[in-house]
């Protein structure tokens, strides 16, 4: 728990920052945001699955061209730590209707989602830097943004 | 205007899953609704990342107030609707 009370930056693997992605599909997008997770370590391959199946259930779509997937409290096993992963999608991905621009994806063990979700949406409420985040070309700004 | 207070019944707290399906629910019924903590922060409540920002609890008690036609109706459909476990599979 203590990792939670430190800059969500920590929480991001340089590696998992990409900027230029492309998806034909949400679930596409939700599948290349848990491969993220994947190759930095931070889930094991399962938890893709059960991203997209909690896709499917409810979407996670939160609001101003952002989507948090993540997987069910059930997957909490295939966590091996608190990570993010952040995707930008600059030609937009439809999501159920909505279009969404960045994917911030979310593994966290057990409670921990409570806090990174409020943290994160407190962040991005900010329109100044939502709007930066969605337009940003380097990692270096994404770490700027969520400090 | 009409409020109410209630107890979220979800087992994670009003995040994920369970803020998604009541965001839903206030967009769909159509009338302004407010959300207020217990310790008094409030947002729309139709706002996704609003309602996530405040980070509601279990069993963390919130104020819904609607206004305008329809805003009784609205406020019981809500107040059932926090009333279960939105998170249950």
């Amino acid at each position: 728990m203590a990792r939670l009370e430190g800059p969500l930056a920590e929480l991001i693997d340089s590696r998992s920052i990409r900027l230029n992605e492309h998806a034909v599909d949400r679930f596409d997008a939700v599948r290349r945001a848990g491969q993220a997770l994947v190759e930095v370590g931070a889930v094991a391959e399962p938890y893709i699955d059960a991203m997209i199946e909690r896709e499917g259930s409810v979407s996670t779509f939160v609001g101003e061209g952002f989507a948090f997937p993540h997987a069910t409290r059930a997957a909490s096993a295939d966590v091996d730590h608190d990570a993010l992963v952040v995707l930008r999608f600059p030609e937009g991905v439809d999501w159920d209707g909505e279009t969404v621009f960045v994917c911030i994806g979310i593994a966290a063990r057990g409670r921990g989602y409570i806090g990174l979700l409020s943290r994160l949406a407190t962040l991005l409420l900010d329109p100044m830097r939502a709007d930066a985040l969605r337009s940003a070309t380097a990692p270096a700004e994404v770490y700027a943004l969520l400090g | 205007m009409p409020e109410r207070t209630v107890a979220v019944a979800s087992s994670v707290g009003l995040h994920a899953r369970p803020a998604s399906l009541f965001c839903q629910a206030v967009a769909r019924i159509g009338v302004p609704v407010l959300l207020t903590t217990s310790s008094g922060r409030q947002v729309n409540a139709a706002s996704i990342l609003g309602v996530l920002s405040l980070g509601v609890g279990p069993g963390e008690s919130v104020t819904l107030e609607a206004e305008g036609d329809g805003a009784e109706n609205a406020l019981d459909e809500l107040v059932a609707l926090l009333s279960v476990d939105l998170d249950l599979e």
